[in-house]
């Protein structure tokens, strides 16, 4: 049986971690969304130097581990005199690193677009970005709901590194109720419960948006 | 309005368009015959720069269309164009798809590019489809959404490229009709299409266009009647005897 003791004991930390991990990922959501939209386009636009910046990003982020790309923040960037706090820090490496899959699956999205609605809005005179904008995307985003899906809960539990350089999330506050108690098991399962309660809601609200747009169509 | 010299396209080693010599006048309805993969969809799609030229001369609306310093968007607003697929966007109402250009290129209001919408929805002969997504629309009404959606523009030209090939039978005269009446009214207009009917009663002019090169340029009467061309002959008989 869990020791429910543990959790009422420590309630304001878990609840402190509970919000500064679904702040964090509410952040890096919205800030990987809009890097990687970027990105998506540059890697498509008709411009070879936005095409290489793009290729470049993805290639190089999504190939380095998640925790590399957070202590360039922590420790990398501070040694330039550069310094954020832990949280930021890790909140600004998580965006880094996930806007690079994010990309990858807006680009998948935008190229599934039927290649005459690019044609129809460039005809009517719109530039390349409103044409992006008004007409690509938008169809963009319904293919790309199910994947970006899957980003978003990765997001969600790769968050979890904030833990590592003390970002006052679930998992740091998770260490150190274990620590002060010298409990582990039932502590990690409180954890595991709490990202479930982030993960879980946000994989059947994306189902159901899915379900939505289907039905629109 | 249009002016076609020496224009040559290549797609890699192949050789699309040859030595293109054209010129269409303001008023003009030239419509552009041939068999397929004989570049006519090309040559229209260079008119708006929806295709690059490898070399050679065209002039639309008195402007060099390949010129580096050419802005070709403010080119294009004058140039509507009406595609096979209709290419309407499939997440905006009829309505939203006429405004969408009129809005975001001219800077019309909202009001005013609703009230054209539907001054051109009137006269293509569906207002009461406004409010409608183009999905729940038959192929000759998203087709005659597609004019509408050109025409906002206020265009002085009119492409279309095979508006009605991928339409059932039975849609095709309404489509056909909307196209006649914007002929009578004086619309210069480009037309690459199969309809024999069509072109024999609206067209000025008769391009035959075969492996990319313009065979022949004749009024309907005289081309129909009698061909100049051996090509020319062979094509009419394959098409009309059936």
């Amino acid at each position: 049986m869990l020791d429910y003791s543990i959790l009422i004991e420590h309630w304001d930390m878990y609840m402190q971690g509970f919000a500064n991990t679904l702040k964090a990922s509410v952040l890096a959501l919205i800030g990987s969304l809009a890097i990687g939209t970027v990105m998506a386009v540059f890697r498509i636009a008709p411009i070879r130097a936005l095409n290489w910046i793009g290729a470049a990003y993805v290639e190089f982020i999504r190939n380095i581990p998640l925790i590399l790309i957070v202590f360039v923040f922590f420790v990398g960037l501070p040694a330039i005199g550069i310094r954020f706090d832990s949280f930021t820090a890790g909140t600004l490496g998580l965006t880094v690193y996930t806007a690079a899959f994010i990309a990858e699956v807006i680009r998948a999205g935008i190229l599934a677009v039927p290649k005459g609605q690019m044609e129809a809005a460039r005809s009517s005179g719109l530039t390349y970005l409103q044409a992006m904008w008004h007409v690509i995307l938008p169809q963009a985003v319904k293919i790309v709901i199910p994947p970006m899906g899957n980003q978003f809960i990765n997001l969600v539990k790769n968050s979890s590194v904030l833990g590592v350089i003390a970002g006052l999330d679930l998992m740091y506050f998770g260490d150190l109720i274990s620590s002060e108690t010298f409990v582990t098991f039932d502590v990690y399962i409180f954890v595991a419960l709490f990202y479930l309660l982030l993960t879980i809601p946000l994989s059947l609200g994306v189902g159901a948006l899915e379900r939505r747009l289907a039905k629109s169509r | 309005m249009i002016y076609f010299h020496q224009l040559n396209k290549h797609y890699g080693d192949f050789h699309v368009l040859k030595d293109i010599n054209l010129t269409i006048k303001q008023g003009e309805v030239v419509v552009i015959i041939g068999p397929s993969g004989s570049g006519k969809s090309t040559l229209v799609r260079c008119i708006n720069r929806l295709e690059t030229i490898t070399s050679g001369e065209l002039i639309v609306d008195g402007v060099k269309v390949n010129d580096k310093n050419t802005d070709i968007n403010k080119l294009r607003r004058n140039i509507g164009m009406v595609f096979q697929n209709f290419n309407l966007y499939p997440h905006k109402t009829v309505l939203q798809n006429i405004t969408l250009a009129p809005m975001k290129v001219l800077g019309v209001s909202e009001q005013e590019a609703k009230e054209t919408a539907m001054y051109y929805l009137e006269k293509v002969g569906i207002p009461d489809k406004a409010n409608a997504y183009p999905t729940a629309l038959s192929g000759g009404q998203q087709q005659r959404v597609a004019i509408a959606r050109g025409l906002a523009m206020k265009p002085k030209i009119m492409l279309f490229d095979e508006p009605t090939s991928a339409l059932d039978p039975e849609t095709i005269g309404e489509v056909l009709d909307v196209m006649k009446t914007l002929a009578r009214e004086g619309m210069t207009m480009v037309v690459v299409t199969h309809e024999m009917g069509f072109a024999r009663e609206v067209a000025d002019r008769i391009v035959f266009m075969d492996q990319g090169r313009i065979l022949e340029e004749a009024p309907p009467e005289q081309f129909f009647a009698n061909p100049r061309e051996e090509r020319a002959r062979l094509f009419l008989s394959r098409i009309l005897n059936h």
